[in-house]
């Protein structure tokens, strides 16, 4: 299954199609963190949720990038579970690449800086708490951007729509005072966490939550690519 | 592998393709996959190889490694041959080493050697289908599945594919190929599945039938048409003539009355059939089959 991720990654790589999600990522990032500088875990918190969206996307882009029958040819080689597991898992990979430049990118442009007040929290727990803001939107927006692609829904048109919903969904339900948080994924709840007071219970309970989410969505993709043969 | 009650359609409202289908073919069987365009061939064929579920029923005894050539082989990846026909072989499971070994050896036997490092978008249909040909052979099939896979192929590969379906009956493989160019002639010993309205039926042997032969006339501009819907329905089609009293002149210069050839859809008629002789000398000696000596 190994080969079959990287053939994808090498896939995905090779058409150019990479750029579009990894650019807009940069610029969103340059936008983010132009402002000035704030302290890592504020500003990483804020990162994972514009992030979001672009993982998603970049996800749908990738399982895009293979034509319908080669993606059929690998599942008569390797069969149907493999194949699906091998789209996500090389999702996750490029999703982790992006994750990476997100953590370094601001160290890059002066857009973070180390504590000021001694109160304040220390360059590595900063950097920790965003590691884990960041890692939690990973598998939601995989999950997200799987259901979105061709391969799930059929038509361009209803996958754009579906990134979308998801994207827009995802901040406003996750709003303070949201009547159904619960139907997305807690990546607004998350940056809230890294800048107050991040206690290990919630963040545990976020980490479940996100875990929970993804693998529904992530189910949601797996019967729709059942229906569609 | 059986088949057993394969029930299949596209879409929850839409029509049923495949209705009932229930047929099993053993080790070292191959089945030829005849009907008219649109019937299910290729749904039947992708049902078997396991890229389609089906809605009803279940597919049984799969043998675990499938070759399944498609009808089209999607180019419009950003591979060269090597590195692509390289990935599939370790995607089918082959180390490194044995990968390039297999890689090299099916690319020289297709006439691939030339194209190896060329793009898979810039090759042509006939050159593409090779390296879909070769994805599927990479490692011996138990179940080998082709779609229509003479289509585009140059005189010299059509010739192969005879040969390289003879060598996975040989490993005890199973072989479902479909075709409408009436290349299946190649495979004389093949069984025949007729597909027809969701259904299928098995043609039984009609070596002690007896056979007649039927005169058709059509035409000129619709011969290659109808040869390959005779072809695709199952009868011999022996040799096309311009008309009665040329052809003894024309169609066949080189044949006596009584010898024959199967014509070919794509080429001029007259002559073809003289050409075709020489190429299959063995053909045998009916032009279509009697409806009486086929079970449908």
């Amino acid at each position: 299954m190994s080969a079959l991720v990287r053939m994808r990654l090498a896939g995905f790589l090779r058409t150019g199609r990479a750029l579009a999600p990894l650019l807009a990522g940069l610029i969103t990032l340059g936008i983010l963190y132009g402002g000035g500088r704030a302290q890592p875990a504020e500003a990483y918190g804020v990162s994972a949720v514009v992030l979001f969206p672009v993982l998603a996307w970049q996800t749908k882009i990738l399982l895009d990038v293979e034509p319908d029958v080669q993606r059929r040819l690998a599942q008569v080689t390797v069969g149907v579970a493999r194949e699906r597991l091998a789209g996500l898992l090389a999702a996750v990979v490029t999703a982790l690449v992006t994750v990476a430049v997100a953590l370094l990118f601001p160290w890059l442009v002066g857009g973070v800086s180390g504590p000021v007040d001694p109160e304040e929290r220390s360059i590595p727990v900063g950097l920790a708490l965003g590691l884990w803001a960041h890692v939690l939107v990973v598998p939601a927006a995989v999950a997200l951007g799987a259901l979105a692609s061709r391969a799930s829904v059929g038509g361009a048109g209803y996958g754009v729509a579906v990134l979308a919903l998801g994207g827009v969904g995802a901040v406003v339900l996750g709003l303070t005072g949201s009547v159904a948080p619960w139907l997305a994924p807690p990546i607004m709840a998350a940056a809230r966490t890294t800048a107050g007071d991040a206690a290990a219970l919630t963040m545990l309970g976020l980490s479940g939550w996100a875990l929970a989410w993804s693998a529904a969505v992530v189910g949601g993709y797996l019967w729709r690519r059942r229906a569609q043969g | 592998m059986r088949l057993e009650n394969v029930w299949l359609r596209y879409h929850r409202r839409g029509p049923w393709v495949l209705q009932g289908i229930d047929v099993r073919i053993g080790p070292g069987e191959v089945a030829i996959v005849l009907g008219r365009n649109g019937v299910g061939k290729s749904t039947l064929l992708q049902v078997a190889a396991g890229v389609l579920r089906p809605g009803r029923g279940r597919v049984t005894d799969r043998p675990t490694r499938v070759g399944w050539v498609p009808e089209r082989f999607p180019a419009d990846q950003p591979f060269t041959v090597t590195r692509y026909l390289t990935g599939m072989a370790r995607v089918a499971g082959l180390g490194r080493a044995a990968a390039d070994e297999a890689v090299a050896s099916w690319t020289d036997r297709l006439g691939l050697s030339a194209f190896r490092s060329v793009r898979l978008p810039e090759l042509s249909k006939g050159t593409a289908q090779k390296v879909g040909l070769a994805q599927a052979l990479l490692r011996p099939p138990g179940l080998l599945v082709l779609d229509e896979p003479w289509e585009g192929l140059d005189a010299a590969t059509r010739e192969l594919v005879p040969e390289l379906i003879a060598e996975v009956l040989a490993a005890d493989g199973s072989v479902l190929v479909s075709d409408h160019r009436g290349e299946t002639v190649r495979l004389p010993a093949a069984r025949r599945w007729l597909v027809a309205d969701g259904s299928l039926c098995e043609e039984t042997s009609s070596t002690d039938e007896t056979i007649a032969v039927v005169e058709v006339a059509v035409p000129a501009a619709r011969v290659a048409g109808t040869v390959a819907r005779l072809r695709a329905e199952g009868h011999q089609v022996l040799r096309v003539r311009s008309d009665a009293s040329t052809a003894a002149s024309q169609a066949l210069p080189v044949e006596p009355p009584r010898s024959v050839g199967a014509a070919r859809p794509a080429e001029p008629p007259l002559g073809m059939a003289g050409e075709l002789a020489a190429e299959q000398p063995d053909a045998v000696d009916a032009a279509v089959e009697s409806a009486a000596g086929e079970t449908r």
